[in-house]
């Protein structure tokens, strides 16, 4: 490259010694580009991290709050779920079905509902079918770790006894409806949540095809602001469920509600006694689930604070790492440069060049590759800052280690849980011009000494120089 | 009497080399006219480099002092002596020094940077230099692309662009072969006589130091007390020394005999 200029000044004259040399140039921007990526890279990460920290905990205290409404409203609720027997099931509040992701879905005969129904106390036992979609979606979760992509069922299919007395009493559908919600006696219709519909591009008086049935969508129920998880349920008349996933007569929950919360306790037992098979909690049950839910989460929350915290120490180091490597590259590059140009150096101050003229030469030399080493950092940063940062953080393990192990997965219905431990590392425009600057800045540290060294070269002895 | 450019008194100057003491210089006393040409003769390691590092205030002599256009440069603090090395002094190097980024006009026009010169005032000076060097032809061209005499040509350009009082010409024939040398002494010659240069070159060759106005012997860091006249090249060229026409000072043959001048 060879810089064409009317009035040669010191700038072009930088210019073009750094771009004779195009090679150690080349070299020396990529490894200053990385530092400088290193540099951007890390407190994106950080921040990515804070933020989403912030954001679960907003989002899971919000929750909480929830729950505990629901828990609170809901004294006199005995939850009979259908279970293989195995491990612990999270607490859920009345009418909001769950969808136990990776778990085994399991099924029991609806009669078993009219035997809970003899038992003395049991004001009324509402029946509830809750089945995954066949069709799966894929998603990605960006974490500080890296991206990686889940399969996840579409939507849960919710069958609801659709008795004007449960509808009116217990809450077992949602509200914030467009359209209509469902009633007594519907049949081959459907209540869908929003982001389903706009999944589907359909809306109310629209047909869906559930398990190869069309059903028409009659309301649409707004998924936004019910907890951590994007809901995506399909609510439809029971009975309809149990025909299109194929388990007529079955049922997976039962809601048993006592005549008072005097008969709770009674209920239960006598429930777990003849059923072995059926997960059974009370109000206190739930409510001590929730709290054991509120202690583990803020144990993790400490903990993911206590790593948060560790790795801010360890990006500061490795900031300071980077700064001081890319102080030394470009003090090497200009010491080795000025030692190659020593002749240079010679004849110019032998021409009438000031000390002042040859160091600001050399500096404006260094500060041109950390220039340039800036924009390619920047670039790097912007690409690789997610593999960067997770390559570089410890991994921020936010709710536990491994995702899904304990995800925060209530509300009024769980698919896209997608997010909840996402941290995306995005560069921002501040970081970007503190990139900048700090490449000025370490162009001219870094070129200072080598710079102030040529000044002082004896002409003499630097046109002795071979 | 004619103005004095350069004057050195009782010029010393003493390296210490491993210990020892070395005397590069001892006692020189040279004073230089406006309007000289005047060549300094010795074997390699007389001293001919350091005398003309001292006067050209790129080294400092242990005890004397040089007076160089009315000022005495000994006394100057190193922070200033760029300025005089700017503007009073030109430098022609043996090996040329240009700047291998820079081309022709390029060179030519970097000692001026820093002065009150415009960029349009600075690229016009520097033509004229290049064409008074003969180099017209030549403005854009890269030293990779110039021949070693076309170098030294423009090397003399450039220590010309500051109007210096004086030129210091450190063997400036040594790196070009005889043909090459002899032309680049008659132009050191013809900008002595036409431009009224004052020019100190020093050299080891006798046949080049005669073609200068004023000869001086150096030997063993002294100034030797015998003096020639030099043949200098265009009064020798007057006329011809075969045939004694009268010829032109850029003729190399004579255009009347046809002898080699």
């Amino acid at each position: 490259m060879y810089v064409k200029v009317n009035h040669l000044g010191v700038l072009a004259r930088a210019v073009r010694n750094v771009s004779r040399r195009k090679m150690r140039t080349f070299l020396v921007i990529i490894a200053l580009g990385f530092s400088m990526a290193i540099m951007i890279s890390i407190p994106a990460g950080i921040m990515a991290n804070q933020e989403a920290a912030q954001s679960l905990t907003e989002n899971f205290n919000s929750t909480i709050s929830t729950m505990q409404e629901e828990i609170t409203k809901s004294t006199t609720l005995i939850e009979c779920r259908a279970s293989s027997g195995q491990g612990m099931r999270s607490g859920m509040p009345s009418g909001m079905p769950t969808y136990g992701f990776g778990q085994e879905e399991v099924f029991i005969n609806e009669t078993v509902g009219d035997e809970i129904r003899t038992i003395e106390g049991v004001k009324d036992v509402v029946p509830f079918l809750q089945k995954s979609s066949e069709e799966t979606t894929s998603e990605t979760l960006s974490t500080p770790r890296g991206s990686f992509t889940i399969s996840r069922p579409l939507y849960t299919i919710t069958g609801v006894c659709l008795n004007s007395t449960f509808i009116d009493d217990y809450s077992i559908l949602p509200t914030n409806i467009t359209g209509r919600n469902l009633c007594e006696e519907d049949s081959g219709v459907l209540l869908m949540s929003l982001n389903l519909s706009e999944y589907y591009g359909v809306g109310v008086g629209g047909k869906v095809e559930i398990y190869g049935e069309s059903f028409t969508v009659v309301g649409i129920y707004n998924s936004t602001g019910q907890g951590v998880t994007g809901a995506r349920t399909v609510y439809m008349n029971i009975t309809d469920a149990q025909t299109v996933t194929g388990q007529i007569g079955n049922v997976s929950r039962f809601d048993v509600y006592a005549e008072n919360a005097s008969y709770v306790d009674g209920i239960a037992e006598v429930i777990k006694a003849a059923y072995p098979d059926l997960y059974v909690t009370t109000y206190e049950d739930r409510l001590a689930n929730l709290q054991n839910m509120q202690t583990m989460y803020t144990t993790t929350l400490n903990n993911a604070e206590s790593t948060l915290s560790q790795t801010q120490t360890i990006a500061t180091q490795e900031i300071i790492i980077a700064i001081v490597a890319t102080s030394l590259i470009v003090l090497f590059v200009m010491l080795y440069t000025v030692r190659e140009r020593t002749r240079e150096i010679g004849i110019l101050k032998a021409i009438g060049f000031s000390n002042l003229n040859v160091m600001s030469q050399f500096m404006l030399e260094g500060i041109l590759i950390s220039l340039m080493a800036g924009v390619v950092g920047i670039a790097i940063g912007s690409i690789g800052a997610p593999f960067l940062s997770s390559l570089l953080l410890p991994h921020i393990s936010l709710f536990g280690g491994s995702s899904g192990r304990f995800r925060p997965s209530f509300g009024s219905a769980n698919l896209g849980t997608t997010g909840s431990e996402a941290a995306s590392v995005a560069l921002n425009p501040e970081l970007m011009l503190l990139a900048f600057g700090v490449a000025v800045l370490l162009g001219a540290l870094g070129s200072l000494y080598p710079a102030w060294r040529a000044s002082r070269t004896s002409p003499m002895e630097a046109l002795r120089y071979e | 009497m004619s103005e004095l450019v350069l004057e050195t008194e009782k010029l010393d100057k003493v390296y210490k080399l491993g210990g020892r003491q070395v005397r590069a210089l001892s006692d020189v006393n040279l004073q230089v006219k406006k309007g000289d040409f005047i060549s300094i003769m010795g074997p390699s390691g007389s001293g001919k480099t350091t005398l003309l590092n001292m006067l050209g205030c790129l080294d400092k002599p242990t005890y004397g002092k040089v007076i160089l256009d009315s000022v005495n440069i000994t006394k100057v603090p190193e922070k200033g002596l760029f300025k005089i090395r700017k503007h009073k002094v030109g430098f022609v190097f043996q090996t040329f020094n240009l700047m291998p980024y820079l081309n022709a006009i390029e060179n030519v026009e970097l000692p001026m940077e820093g002065t009150k010169k415009s960029g349009d005032e600075k690229r016009k000076r520097a033509r004229e230099l290049l064409k008074l060097v003969g180099l017209s032809e030549r403005e854009e061209h890269r030293q990779h692309r110039l021949s070693a005499g076309e170098q030294q040509r423009v090397a003399i350009a450039r220590a010309l662009a500051n109007n210096p009082a004086i030129i210091l010409a450190d063997e400036p024939t040594g790196n070009l072969d005889s043909k090459t040398g002899h032309e680049i002494i008659r132009l050191l010659g013809k900008l002595n006589i036409d431009q009224g240069t004052t020019i100190v070159m020093v050299t080891h060759d006798s046949l080049i130091a005669s073609r200068a106005g004023r000869m001086l012997f150096l030997s063993d860091g002294k100034l030797q007390a015998k003096e020639k006249q030099g043949t200098h090249l265009l009064k020798r060229e007057l006329t011809c020394p075969n045939c004694g026409r009268e010829i032109q000072p850029d003729d190399t043959f004579c255009p009347r005999c046809g002898k080699k001048l």
